[in-house]
């Protein structure tokens, strides 16, 4: 008990000291000085790097501030801009499946979460725990799952021949196997912040309006939308953000014959070693991030998340 | 509400909902049905008519040395992970809600902005930023990069269970003459206990499944995601179901431990 009677008054002295210096190891800061270093040291430095790479010449893998050209900019959007070769499919399927995901998953997950937060009392936890589940198993494993429900002599047709049915299109390496690959791995974000902003909406409320002779399609319309707002936003850009970043679904579902940007600034990275061009592709993807990310951290309000969890 | 909760209409909509979620949850599931149905297969090819039910695939994931270094090499990971961003997430979530200093808000922005980025923006940056600064590639980079993502995450989850705590409770404590060693002993962290042990177990699975950080900086050394990964696509190779699944059990029995742990208290 001695050392840690030395430790009490340390700390105590410290804390009643005003030098800058020992406030250091008081509370708070001691306690979020490890996060802040390692996320300015891990994460502030590795973005900074992306955008340094960025602009420098082709298959450079240190940094030189003597040599800088943008000739990566210009030649991915060059690309996109005439809508040919690479970069113009690049933005076409990553465009489509974004937003294609992004409506997708909105349009199933807002039933669902209205169910939940609602409507189903019994076998609720259940429930969440289910659809809780995927989001904690790796995207690889999911999207493997998908492959051998989805090919040829998959599991899909030995169920499907049992009623007959034998002759099918294939159902693999197509766009839309991306999107139900990107839809079924995204869903669970866009899900759960609907569920929570459902959840803040007290039942006094639809009664009230109810009693002033609200019809369904007025309550949801004029009452249970709105206040979901902050969910479906959060969720909306959470899966949009998320979704450019698919890079396994790509690889996997799409047969690496349908490139994304996520899949194509691997491809840079990877097979052909380049790291300037791979940046330039991903500053794109970092300034989305960015700012949806900040959109989404100010929208969130963490106090009513906590009031909402003991409910 | 409730008289009229027997009528037949509101008995079918009530249904409804639930057969949409059960939908739904299907969809979820489906993936997750094929990879452990797969597993158990006894040949290359399934077929639901001669589906005979086999272990072999499992003792032949078992057998593999190749397989075991991956597993041993993704624990090498994952503990390591779990403690430090435990410990990291846990005090940058008390510093954020049980006290006020300057800029309070921009370090909730920075601290929370990595569970918004796509993985793969993560793990291409680290790589190059560990080239740079001269970290290198293997399991100690591996390790800071995914602190980065899952540290986070931790905090969060720690900072709804801290929120929902009244911090008059810690007030009375301090008039009450508790220094900080025993507010922390004997307050704080007893009353946040559930969240601190909830963020432990999600840091472990989302540690034991990561792939896109681990597949860039792990450089030689290979885990057990990016072993399925490599695997994957070679084409099919029935051990594969058998390692993935294996995997995904391990990360089932932690997720309901967590729920438990969560849950517990609402029963009622």
């Amino acid at each position: 008990m001695s050392a840690l009677d030395t430790l009490r008054g340390r700390m105590d002295a410290v804390a009643t000291s005003d030098n800058p210096l020992t406030a250091l190891v008081t509370p708070p800061y001691v306690l979020l000085l490890p996060l802040a270093v390692l996320l300015l040291v891990m994460f502030v430095g590795p973005m900074v790097a992306i955008v340094l790479f960025s602009v420098q010449p082709g298959n450079a893998i240190s940094l030189n501030p003597g040599t800088w050209t943008v000739e990566h900019y210009a030649e991915i959007l060059g690309g996109m801009a005439s809508g040919e070769g690479v970069y113009g499919d690049v933005l076409v399927n990553t465009a489509a499946v974004s937003a294609v995901t992004t409506v997708v998953t909105l349009v199933l997950s807002y039933p669902a979460a209205y169910a939940l937060a609602r409507k189903i009392k019994r076998y609720k936890t259940v429930f969440l725990l289910v659809l809780i589940i995927p989001l904690f198993t790796s995207v690889n494993i999911r999207v493997f799952g998908w492959a051998l429900f989805l090919v040829n002599n998959g599991v899909l047709e030995s169920v499907v021949s049992l009623f007959g049915v034998s002759n099918y299109p294939t159902m693999m390496y197509q766009r839309w196997t991306i999107i139900l690959g990107t839809t079924y791995v995204y869903m669970p974000f866009m899900l759960f912040p609907i569920y929570l902003s459902l959840l803040s909406i007290e039942d006094e409320t639809i009664a009230a309006a109810q009693d002033l002779g609200a019809n369904r399609w007025t309550l949801f319309r004029r009452i249970v939308l709105p206040l979901s707002k902050p969910g479906v936003i959060i969720g909306s850009l959470f899966v949009f953000i998320l979704s450019l970043g698919a890079d396994v679904e790509a690889q996997i579902l799409g047969g690496g014959s349908i490139f994304t940007m996520a899949s194509n600034i691997n491809y840079s990275f990877g097979y052909s070693q380049n790291w300037p061009l791979g940046s330039a592709q991903a500053v794109g993807l970092l300034i989305i991030t960015v700012v949806c990310g900040v959109i989404i951290l100010r929208t969130i309000n963490l106090k009513e998340i906590a009031s909402r969890g003991d409910a | 509400m409730s008289a009229e909760s027997s009528t037949l209409t509101d008995r079918l909509g009530a249904g409804a909902w639930y057969g949409y979620v059960a939908l739904v949850a299907l969809f979820f599931l489906t993936p997750l049905f094929s990879l452990v149905i797969a597993s158990f297969y006894d040949g290359r090819f399934f077929s639901i008519v001669d589906y005979e039910f086999s272990l072999d695939w499992y003792r032949a994931a078992l057998a593999s040395g190749s397989i075991r270094s991956a597993f041993l090499n993704t624990v090498r990971i994952s503990v390591p992970v779990t403690i430090l961003s435990t410990i990291i997430g846990t005090g940058g979530a008390i510093a954020y809600t049980r006290y006020e200093f300057p800029w309070q808000e921009r370090f909730k922005l920075l601290a929370l902005l990595p569970i918004f980025f796509p993985l793969i923006l993560l793990g291409l940056g680290m790589s190059m930023w560990s080239s740079v600064i001269g970290l290198g590639y293997g399991i100690v980079p591996s390790i800071i990069g995914e602190l980065v993502w899952i540290s986070p995450i931790v905090m969060f989850v720690v900072s709804i269970t801290a929120l929902g705590v009244d911090p008059n409770i810690e007030e009375a404590a301090r008039d009450l003459g508790a220094d900080t060693v025993t507010l922390y002993r004997e307050v704080t962290l007893p009353l946040i206990k559930d969240g601190v042990v909830s963020g432990a177990i999600f840091a472990f699975v989302l540690s034991w499944n990561n792939y896109y950080i681990v597949s860039y900086l792990s450089g030689p050394q290979s885990t057990i995601t990016t072993w399925i990964h490599g695997r994957m696509t070679q084409g099919f190779t029935p051990v594969v179901p058998a390692v993935a699944s294996l995997i995904f059990y391990v990360s089932l029995l932690l997720v309901v431990a967590a729920f438990v742990v969560e849950f517990r208290d609402d029963g009622e």
